[in-house]
């Protein structure tokens, strides 16, 4: 098993450059190039000021080179071993080094102190969501499974290819408007993750002189209801979907009717018998759940304002900020492929029928 | 050991399995099961119906050139004069689709051979001689109408244009839905209903053309490694692999960056983009079949790789993905209105995506029409190819067919 | 006379599809009695299946249903039980064994937390006097190292293994009347004997009642005490297995006979019963095998009133209207020695 993972987690890096390669060489070719829409953003300046300030991101940024250079470039960045470069910009000595991701050409900020700040926020959203999706989905498929062709079954099953189909720009854009709005019904705060006496607020909700405080952790928390709700209706739909199918798969087969034939009240044989052996499949779709919420979660970045990463790749794209959007690019295809490897991982120890050895 | 009797066509297992299988729902679970499916996909199907002739007959239903008017003596069609190249050749293929449809006489080939060189050929020429004017000032109808100057005039259904911003009226941006116009108007002061009609023929194209673009480029690759085993195959994987595991959306702010967004490049760019499934699928379906014995009979009988790919195990594993293209049409316009909402895809024609992105506006105001039905437009459309793809799945679904 | 332990009467089940109601059990009777072996033959789709899941109430209620009937289990009807009631005469009192070895044991469970399942279901023990139960039991029917293999799963046991797991699973808690429905159908010759041989001795020693459900004609004369042969949902014949080899008076019964191969009886082609078993949603009217029977004779009898079961020598049961007319007329039934000889034979 040990050897199966390392194997995995060399193979992702072929996997790695490529992804980050054609990312790369899109944004090059596109028009007006790397950094095109920054270098172009003078529009009211005469044109000597122009050309200097185009020849000062050139050579700040290595943007006048060709770009499989400005490519090789960027992977030197970020390997532990290659060239150190010099304050002037050329190349120094070969060896041990520190990885970097750079820095941005739109903020001239580092690009690690935008990832450090955006990342833990569209991590949040996205894990906070997942055990919602999950818990939802199996709990309303093993209700829907036992009392099959009752009404809570076939509600569900009207109302989940419907919610399915539901699109999140729309959801977002619905929530907001009837429930965050001082129009309708303003139970719900519009935007952002924190109000902005946010930073004043001790931790914990507990009464002050001023009377009641909901404190940091409920200020986030409602803050959040929204944008989680938005990010997980549609997988929770399809997860129920898969539990419920699954699991009525496995009341079919002959290990049940064998635990029938034992004496096993029919509770256990849902319970104990078939809850497991349905878990495989809803581990299997795993993997793709959470890229999927991670995309779903640029929309709801968007729609609510939340500084997220989703939110920081979508602007970086635009200007084509080659150093934040191959970074956005790797991190996002790492947790791609780390996912991936985490559900068969997972799977392995779930099903004693697979092993890796 | 003998067994006993000759024929056994009903093995023992086999009747317990055929009860088992349709003992598993009850059995008044399953009649509503069935009909709500093809109920389901009967409506999707009509919905769809609708939209296609929304999208070709939008011209005529939505316009704010008259259709008749007598002005100075003289009757005039401002409407049909103004009618766009890709409009007329709309109509074209509707009609001449619609005709060759209901004629029993030559046979299905014929006439669709027929009906491509009609399409060609419109396509072809039409851009060439159709020239509309294309300095349009809609008020004046209405100011000369105002003015007296014409005597008679017929309007279309819904008198707007969806690029008419009413120059001639005072801040009718963002107003809610009244008489005139149905569905309100947006923040460029055009009719909303109108925008929204226009707006099928963009749903449709991008659905269709993107999943036939993905399809093609799926099942080719795909076929090519599931055929031809060996390096290509691992090529192929990595491929798959890298597109499987980037952020899609990413992957289309980047393509999208690249060029204008223009709603060709956008069917291209989805297109590109979504193929992964379609190709896992077709290889799959190719490494079996190609331990089947009648591709190994043609193998052996010397017959070229094209012919054996084409004819023989093509259409075996082609139906399954008749379902999955239904869902992926549905994903496609989902990723057309999201990116169009976020201001990255089509930004100069209107689609029910980017009208979506104008219902807040700034300081927080809810516009609840331009929320509501462009919304409302875009799930019913995904919701009907999914339910399509969904009865599709039960109907070719082997499991669920009743014996004999 | 003893008392039967298990006696089916006039049994009925139904099965509510889409397309109308099937019955592929109607009015069947049979009889079980301590300690003795009852061989249900028939062929694939005589219903013998679901007889046997219909004892232990097994059949999934939506769409299967019994219309009719009494299953007594030592005088207590199992029909009127309650569900609760069925769960503790289910591994029991009455055991059941199946025919696929390879999906019938829950894969993502070690074997002997499947047979510990069983013991702590019907017995008052703790986890670690259930293990040793489970140890004895597979050692009982002859698992090498059971210590071991106690732990495993499986998928890594080979069929006839799996087999005997599910032989020890059903045994373990003593139960007086075990059900085997087709247990060595899935699985090699040589495996069949040993497993049959394993039935057997295990049966003398738990002085266990068995009812054997199979299709295979050797095995019933290896290891019945009586034979019920089922055709088209009903019980055709009923006899000692001795009675049934050495004189069959169902028509049915004859042309299985005639149709096994004999070794050392020189003969043209096999001969076969006509015609084919028939559908449960088209069976025919009247006596259900008329249109294959060679004593119709166009007789109007036979193609409208069912025959019943009836006693027509010393506890052997039969139901064909022409019973006394061709009893007469010798059909030669080859003698139950030459029978049992055959059988042995390799086929």
């Amino acid at each position: 098993m040990f050897a199966y993972i390392i194997r995995r987690l060399l193979l992702m890096f072929p996997t790695l450059l490529g992804i980050t390669a054609l990312v790369f060489f899109t944004m090059a070719f596109s028009p007006g190039g790397i950094g095109g829409p920054l270098l172009d953003r003078s529009g009211n300046m005469r044109g000597g000021q122009q050309q200097y300030i185009r020849a000062y991101y050139e050579k700040r940024y290595g943007l006048n080179q060709p770009k499989l250079v400005q490519y090789a470039r960027w992977l030197n960045l970020i390997s532990p071993i290659g060239f150190r470069s010099n304050d002037d910009g050329t190349l120094g000595s070969f060896g041990l080094k520190w990885p970097s991701l750079g820095e941005s050409m739109q903020q001239h900020r580092p690009v690690m102190d935008l990832i450090a700040e955006s990342l833990p926020i569209t991590l949040l959203l996205n894990l906070i969501s997942i055990p919602f999706v999950y818990g939802f989905g199996v709990v309303t498929g093993i209700i829907s499974a036992r009392h099959r062709g009752g009404w809570y079954d076939t509600a569900t099953s009207l109302s989940q290819l419907a919610s399915w189909s539901v699109p999140t720009i729309w959801a977002g854009v619905m929530l907001i408007g009837l429930l965050a709005n001082r129009q309708y019904i303003k139970l719900f705060p519009t935007s952002g993750l924190h109000e902005p006496e946010a930073v004043f607020m001790p931790f914990l909700p507990h009464f002050m002189a001023r009377g009641w405080n909901c404190g940091w952790l409920f200020d986030t928390a409602w803050h959040l209801v929204l944008p989680v709700v938005c990010l997980s209706y549609g997988s929770s739909a399809f997860l129920t979907k898969l539990m419920r199918g699954s699991i009525l798969e496995n009341l079919d087969s002959d290990y049940v009717r064998t635990a029938r034939a034992k004496g096993v009240a029919e509770r256990d044989v849902l319970y104990r018998h078939v809850f497991r052996n349905s878990l495989l499949a809803l581990i299997t779709v795993a993997a793709s759940i959470l890229p999927a919420m991670i995309g779903g979660s640029v929309v709801v970045e968007s729609i609510f304002s939340i500084p997220g990463m989703g939110k920081l790749g979508v602007d970086s794209v635009q200007f084509r900020d080659r150093e934040v959007v191959m970074a956005v690019t790797l991190i996002g295809g790492l947790i791609g492929l780390l996912s991936q490897i985490l559900r068969d991982i997972i799977y392995a120890m779930a099903d004693p029928r697979v092993s890796y050895e | 050991m003998t067994e006993i009797g000759t024929i056994t066509p009903l093995g023992h297992g086999e009747l317990l399995a055929t009860e088992s299988a349709s003992s598993s729902r009850s059995y008044f679970r399953q009649i509503v099961d069935s009909v709500l499916r093809r109920v389901g996909a009967i409506l999707g199907a009509i919905w769809i119906g609708t939209l296609v002739l929304l999208a070709v007959f939008s011209p005529l239903i939505a316009n704010s050139h008259p259709c008749l008017m007598e002005k100075d003596g003289h009757w005039s069609s401002p409407m049909l004069a103004h009618l766009s190249a890709g409009d007329v050749i709309l109509q074209t293929l509707f009609w001449s689709g619609a005709v060759l449809y209901f004629i029993p006489k030559p046979r299905r080939q014929t006439r669709l051979i027929l009906w491509i060189c009609v399409s060609v050929l419109a396509i072809g020429i039409f851009p060439f001689i159709i020239n509309p004017p294309t300095i349009v000032e809609y008020q004046i109808y209405r100011e000369d109408q105002q003015a007296g100057k014409i005597e008679k005039v017929f309007y279309a259904p819904i008198p707007f244009s969806p690029d008419d911003h009413l120059f001639d009226q005072m801040e009718m941006r963002l107003t809610a839905p009244s008489r005139i116009h149905w569905m309100g108007t947006t923040s460029d002061s055009a009719d909303l209903l109108s925008n929204m009609i226009y707006a099928t023929r963009i749903a449709l194209s991008i659905g269709f053309i993107s999943t036939g673009i993905a399809l093609i480029i799926g099942v080719i690759i795909g076929g090519l490694m599931g055929y031809y085993v060996g390096w290509i195959d691992l090529l192929g994987m990595r491929l798959v692999e890298i597109f499987d595991a980037i952020p899609t959306l990413l992957l289309l702010l980047c393509f999208v960056a690249i060029f204008t967004p223009n709603l060709y490049i956008m069917m291209a760019i989805i297109g590109a983009t979504s193929w992964v499934g379609y190709a896992y699928f077709i290889r799959a379906e190719f490494l079996s079949l190609r331990q089947r014995d009648f591709v190994q009979a043609a193998r052996a009988a010397g017959l070229p790789v094209r012919s054996i790919l084409f004819r023989h195990m093509l259409p075996n594993g082609l139906t399954p993905l008749i379902v999955s293209a239904s869902f992926g049409v549905a994903s496609a316009i989902l990723v057309e209105s999201t990116l169009s909402f976020l201001g990255i895809g089509l930004v100069n024609e209107a689609s029910w995506g980017n009208l979506l992105n104008q219902a807040v506006g700034e300081g927080g105001t809810f516009y609840w029409w331009i929320a509501l039905y462009p919304g409302l437009a875009i799930f019913l459309t995904v919701f009907a190819y999914n339910l399509i793809g969904e009865a599709l799945r039960d109907a070719l679904d082997p499991k669920l067919q009743e014996n004999k | 006379m003893p008392t039967p332990l298990l006696e089916v009467r006039d049994l009925t089940v139904a099965f509510d599809t889409p397309r109308g109601q099937i019955r592929p059990v109607q009015n069947v009777s049979l009889s079980v009695y301590p300690g003795q072996t009852l061989a249900v033959v028939g062929e694939s789709g005589c219903g013998k299946s679901v007889t046997a899941l219909s004892i232990l109430r097994l059949i999934p209620s939506p769409p299967g249903r019994v219309l009719g009937g009494q299953v007594l289990f030592n005088g207590k009807d199992l029909l009127q039980l309650s569900e609760k009631q069925m769960q503790s005469v289910r591994g029991k009192d009455i055991a059941m064994i199946f025919q696929e070895p390879m999906t019938s044991l829950n894969p993502v469970f070690t074997v002997g937390e499947q047979i510990v399942e069983a013991v702590q279901l019907h017995q008052n023990v703790g986890t670690r006097q259930a293990y040793e139960i489970a140890e004895q039991a597979m050692q009982d029917v002859g698992i090498a190292d059971p210590h071991k293999r106690i732990h495993e799963y499986p998928h890594r046991l080979s069929g006839g293994m799996r087999q005997r797991v599910m032989i020890a699973m059903a045994l373990s808690c003593r139960p007086k009347l075990l059900i085997a429905d087709e247990p060595t159908t899935a699985l090699d010759v040589t495996i069949q004997a040993q497993i049959l041989e394993l039935l057997r001795k295990l049966q003398e020693e738990k002085q266990m009642a068995v009812m054997l459900i199979t299709h295979d004609l050797g095995v019933v004369a290896e290891n019945a005490d009586a034979v019920a042969v089922m055709y088209a949902s009903k019980v055709v014949e009923y006899a000692a297995v001795n009675d049934l080899f050495d004189s069959p008076k169902h028509p049915y019964t004859e042309g299985l006979f005639r149709a096994m191969p004999r070794l050392g009886r020189p003969g043209g082609r096999l001969q076969t019963i006509a015609g084919a078993v028939p559908n449960p949603r088209r069976f025919p009217s009247g006596c259900k095998f008329h249109p294959r029977c060679p004593r119709m004779n166009g007789d109007a009898l036979c193609t409208q009133k069912e025959p019943e079961l009836r006693e027509i020598a010393t506890r052997h049961w039969a139901s064909c209207h022409h019973i006394e007319n061709f009893a007469a007329a010798p059909i030669t039934p080859p003698t139950s020695d030459a029978i049992r000889k055959d059988a042995e034979a390799p086929a």
